[in-house]
């Protein structure tokens, strides 16, 4: 205890006062943005460009109001960032993500026109904005209430429900709904064609990657050869990859009748699995050979010393305590491959991001989202499953 | 018994131990002391095989270890290491049962002994069974080492500096738990350490190496009266050998009978070491104190001449 201790500062009126900065900031940007950007677009057709319109025409007063309200309260809350006010603080982000579609089913009830069939509402730069503020302070809310990845992810798998029911039953002049209504069955087949494409090649990765990351760990020699290959790989682009494979491919499938009859091709599948694959095996093989190699020597010895046989000592200690960030690796990977497997639409492999091609082409840009979307979110669904699981396999259960 | 005879290590040019030889009997405490780099804990993996001798014969129970499967003779001989080396990913209860569990005892048995051993170390299973290594502080991690190497009930037992990374208090508080259970269980130990203090403490027998031979082995005592070289000397700690010597030597081996004259104020415990009744008698400006059993009954008496001439005694040096 010093004297200095004692003697009242000027500082001291300001102690106890710690506003959390990052949340009130996102807050002044949400209510920025709700105020001086378009909230939603309309357009009296597909083709036509919508003209904007701000809060008030979009919700009118009282909606207005109630929004300005709601996005000031995660300001207001931030000032005294105390646990019960941070839990408010995610209630009320959460709760703010699940109202938007009824805001967006009030600009329809509010700015269009029943008699103009073909009248179509688009979200605007505010919408876009405040929504992904509000990812944002998830984020931050995750980490101050120390939350494991599942959580938010659950959350957010309600907010999505409550967007699809909104979707489903009141927001047919949504853009975005009617460009799905117009082809669901082939969305269906697209989102299920993306899965499947990232499953297999994911898989294969995985199944080869282990192999790999095996023989480099017993030959030494491997290693450098085979990370000099996988690094080159990964830094082709992505289309003069699959520009690559046509011709080899092609050739194949011309000469090799077993191999067409499997299905290999110049274009579509084929190809578009083997790029795939390439681009995803560097992280895989990557993170497994650290996994691997970054076990404690001491864990290993005092293994080894007990009298664990080799594999005893590979499958009980090596490998589980490498799990973790071997999953990491399975994680990065899938996420990538996600967005990678959209430009495989360009040769003719499908997947969602088919819409995303139609819709540049046809300068309709609810498709290019109608595609966008749902690749963003399932790689956001398998990120945050993923690096939860990784998150629950770490040594010792708990964290 | 563990017997090792002109044993060396080579890896590559570098010798990193030069023909050593020592026996350790059925039962005994034996430590091997030294600076780092000076090929001990390279002797005590050799036994076990984690490293295999260059040379030399190790026999364990009459057998050279090279006839054993390494796998089968590691699980009859326990582990212990500074840094616990227990597996993060498994609780307390699942790494003491271990090496019972690698044997394929039953899950009852591995589960009854498991408790058997925690008990034993002081550790209640209800509140540290299902504790992860994490959880644990230093010194209940390397509790928990200790039962595991336990736990198969192995004759041998070689520790690797197993206190090396705990703070002093907990590293004393270990040494007494580990010097009880060994006047219980008797097994036979190896224990490599470079802190003289507790090989003199813990030690029947004591081997000092250096550069990767043994420069010097006895027992603690005959160490501490002769050391064979000014290296020894400093490793035994110069001038507080006496001290050191004296905290051997039980007050009760020491003492004379009654005298005639009244006994002494100060009172001291017939098991006490020298070391303390000399600290005692500091303390109560008292050049005799009076020797009392565990009822506190006066059995004896101690005096400072009594001390200094059981020291010359013990060093060989005539009477006056």
């Amino acid at each position: 205890m010093s004297l200095m201790d004692a003697l009242p500062t000027p500082r001291l009126r300001w102690e106890g006062w710690h506003p959390n900065v990052v949340l009130v900031s996102l807050s002044l940007i949400m209510l920025a943005a709700f105020w001086l950007l378009d909230v939603v677009s309309m357009a009296p057709n597909r083709i036509v460009l919508g003209t904007g319109h701000g809060a008030l025409e979009a919700f009118g007063w009282p909606g207005a109001l109630l929004a300005t309200l709601l996005l000031s309260f995660i300001g207001i809350l931030a000032c005294q960032p105390t646990h019960r006010h941070y839990r408010a603080l995610f209630a009320a982000v959460i709760v703010i993500m699940a109202l938007m579609p009824v805001g967006l089913m009030a600009s329809s009830y509010l700015l269009i026109d029943p008699e103009m069939p073909q009248a179509r509402l688009g979200m605007g730069a505010a919408y876009w904005v405040v929504l992904f503020v509000l990812l944002l302070c998830l984020v931050e809310l995750r980490l101050r209430l120390n939350l494991t990845r599942i959580w938010p992810t659950l959350w957010l798998c309600g907010v999505a429900l409550v967007w699809w029911l909104c979707a489903a039953f009141g927001l047919e002049t949504l853009a975005l709904v009617q460009e799905f209504k117009a082809r669901d069955q082939q969305f269906l087949s697209a989102v299920a064609q993306h899965i499947k494409l990232v499953g297999i090649a994911v898989s294969v990765s995985i199944i080869l990657g282990l192999a790999l990351a095996m023989l480099m760990r017993r030959y030494a020699r491997l290693q450098k050869g085979a990370f000099a290959v996988l690094n080159f790989l990964q830094t082709i682009p992505s289309l003069a990859l699959f520009g690559l494979l046509l011709a080899p491919l092609a050739w194949l499938a011309a000469n090799v009748p077993f191999l067409a009859q499997l299905g290999v091709s110049g274009i579509g599948t084929t190809p578009a699995l083997i790029a795939l694959i390439g681009y995803s095996l560097l992280p895989i093989v990557r993170n497994t050979y650290t996994a691997l190699e970054q076990v404690s020597f001491d864990t290993l010895e005092a293994a080894k010393g007990m009298g664990m046989r080799a594999g005893q000592r590979f499958w009980q200690v090596r490998l589980p305590l490498a799990l973790p960030v071997l999953l990491e690796g399975v994680r990065i990977t899938t996420v990538q491959a996600i967005g990678l497997t959209a430009v495989a639409a360009l040769i003719g492999a499908g997947g969602l991001g088919t819409f995303i091609f139609q819709g540049l082409g046809q300068a309709a840009m609810d498709m290019v989202l109608l595609g966008a979307l749902p690749i963003l979110m399932l790689a956001l669904v398998v990120d945050a499953g993923l690096g939860a699981l990784a998150e629950a396999l770490r040594p010792g259960g708990t964290r | 018994m563990i017997e090792l005879s002109h044993v060396s290590k080579r890896f590559g040019d570098e010798t990193a131990v030069d023909d050593i030889s020592l026996r350790v009997p059925k039962g005994k405490f034996c430590a091997l002391v030294g600076t780092s780099g000076c090929g001990k804990s390279t002797t005590l993996r050799m036994i076990n095989r984690l490293i295999e001798h260059s040379e030399g014969d190790i026999i364990l129970d009459g057998q050279a270890i090279d006839a054993y499967d390494p796998v089968k003779l590691r699980r009859r001989i326990g582990y212990v290491i500074q840094h616990t080396g227990l597996f993060p990913h498994w609780n307390v209860a699942r790494n003491i049962g271990l090496v019972p569990r690698l044997l394929k005892w039953s899950a009852t048995d591995v589960q009854s002994r498991v408790a058997e051993l925690m008990h034993l170390l002081g550790l209640p299973v209800d509140e540290f069974g299902h504790k992860y290594p994490h959880q644990l502080s230093g010194g209940q991690a390397q509790r928990v080492g200790v039962a595991r190497a336990l736990a198969a009930d192995p004759d041998i037992l070689l520790m690797d500096e197993p206190f090396g990374a705990l703070d002093p208090i907990t590293r004393e508080k270990l040494q007494d738990e580990l010097a009880k259970l060994q006047a219980r269980l008797h097994k036979t130990v190896v224990f490599v350490t470079h802190d003289m203090d507790e090989a003199l403490k813990l030690a029947d027998h004591l081997v000092v190496m250096r550069e990767g031979r043994i420069v010097q082995q006895g027992s603690p005592l005959a160490l501490l009266q002769s050391p064979a070289d000014p290296f020894v000397e400093s490793l035994l700690g110069g001038l507080e050998r006496g001290l050191k010597q004296a905290a051997l030597t039980r007050v009760k081996d020491h003492m004379t009978s009654m005298g005639p004259t009244l006994p002494a104020q100060s009172r001291i415990p017939g098991t006490f070491s020298l070391r303390q009744a000399l600290s005692m008698m500091l303390r109560d400006h008292s050049d005799r104190l009076t020797v009392v059993d565990q009822h506190d009954v006066p059995v004896g008496e101690l005096s400072l001449r009594r001390i200094i001439k059981e020291a010359q005694l013990d060093n060989g040096n005539p009477r006056e």
